[in-house]
């Protein structure tokens, strides 16, 4: 089993270790910031997948009332919350932002580099005679386990830290259950991860800040949404007319005028129209 | 019978495998309902390991930053009739 997984991630090993590598030795990088340099150029070769994300997020955030009504109105139930949900997406025509495939490509990769930084003082550092591994002067060794030396400790709260505020920014939309358990499992899994190398809590931290600057962009792209002028105390009809109209990609008047009829407004209307003449 | 069944019980452990460390570590959510790797274990439970498999690949191939997600059962699937 365990071979089976490595001649699979063997052919993502290569190109890892010879793009730290080339980072290293032409860039004159350090090893520590060869692989946060490693780290942005994964994230950036994603960011064709990002740009949808950003529209999805902006969509998602216009629709964000009735999405709070769903999630009210099927409080007891996730299973029909969630169905609802997934509906009003897709009758609103919103990609929801997260999906699993971009997530899926990175994790080949960060097992990877798990790898070759396992075996890098043996493979690798051999070749770059008067090379060290620290960072910052203060990482010792970045293949050391995260739990040998005080500030893997000090790497292991930035992670924990850059995690939390990831997933917060991330997961605005998901109910509430699974956003606690999105928070509490990475701090968790600490544990497992207080014996990486501490390169690779390096990637993490640096995919995480990623995460969290992608997240913040988006936000501040967002187009403002413009207060209701009226209060009125019938707002359904309303709140499902104006994101429509704030993105002005269809024109769903119909479905207002449909309503319009049975509502006393337009009898009203009718009265003035009636008082005019 | 339980033997033929073993290779789906494989495959769900490797899904459960997932979702209780890497699945855990990575913050993301899928956006169909169920999640993708519940739709797995459905899939692996009902079709079998190869085409519990291949139905649960299409629909990590679905789950991409251009699809919209979705209500998505394994019952409604049209692969394999």
């Amino acid at each position: 089993m365990m071979l089976a997984v490595l001649a699979v991630l063997e052919p993502i090993e290569r190109p890892l270790t010879s793009l730290l590598e080339w980072l290293h030795g032409s860039l004159g990088l350090s090893w520590a910031w060869s692989i946060v340099a490693l780290t942005i150029i994964v994230r950036m070769a994603l960011v064709p997948l990002t740009v949808r994300q950003i529209h999805s997020m902006q969509a998602m955030q216009a629709h964000m009332p009735e999405m709070k009504a769903i999630q009210q109105r099927y409080k007891n139930d996730r299973q029909k919350k969630n169905e609802e949900l997934m509906k009003f997406y897709r009758e609103n025509k919103i990609n929801p932002a997260a999906s699993c495939l971009p997530i899926l490509f990175q994790i080949p990769i960060f097992i990877s580099l798990f790898f070759v930084l396992k075996d890098f003082e043996k493979e690798v550092l051999p070749e770059y005679p008067g090379s060290d591994l620290h960072w910052l002067g203060l990482v010792p060794n970045i293949t050391d386990a995260a739990n040998s030396h005080w500030t893997g400790y000090l790497l292991l709260a930035l992670y924990a830290t850059s995690q939390t505020a990831s997933t917060l920014l991330m997961s605005q939309t998901m109910d509430k259950t699974q956003r606690t358990l999105m928070l509490i499992l990475p701090i968790a899994f600490l544990f497992v991860v207080l014996n990486f190398p501490s390169g690779l809590v390096i990637y993490w931290v640096t995919t995480n800040l990623w995460t969290v600057g992608q997240g913040l962009v988006t936000r501040g792209l967002r187009p403002k949404q413009k207060q209701p002028p009226k209060r009125t105390s019938r707002t359904p009809p309303k709140e499902r007319a104006e994101p429509v109209a704030a993105d002005g990609a269809e024109p769903v008047e119909a479905p207002a005028e449909k309503q319009a009829p049975s509502q006393p407004r337009r009898v009203k209307r009718k009265k003035k129209r009636k008082a005019k003449r | 019978m339980i033997v033929l069944r073993l290779p789906a019980y494989v495959g769900m452990a490797l899904v459960y495998g997932y979702r209780y460390t890497l699945g855990a570590l990575f913050p993301a959510s899928c956006k169909y309902h169920p999640s993708c790797s519940q739709y797995a274990l459905d899939a692996l439970r009902s079709y079998g390991l190869v085409r519990g498999s291949v139905l649960a690949g299409w629909r990590l191939l679905r789950c991409n930053p251009w699809s919209h997600g979705g209500v998505d059962y394994v019952e409604q699937q049209r692969l394999f009739r």
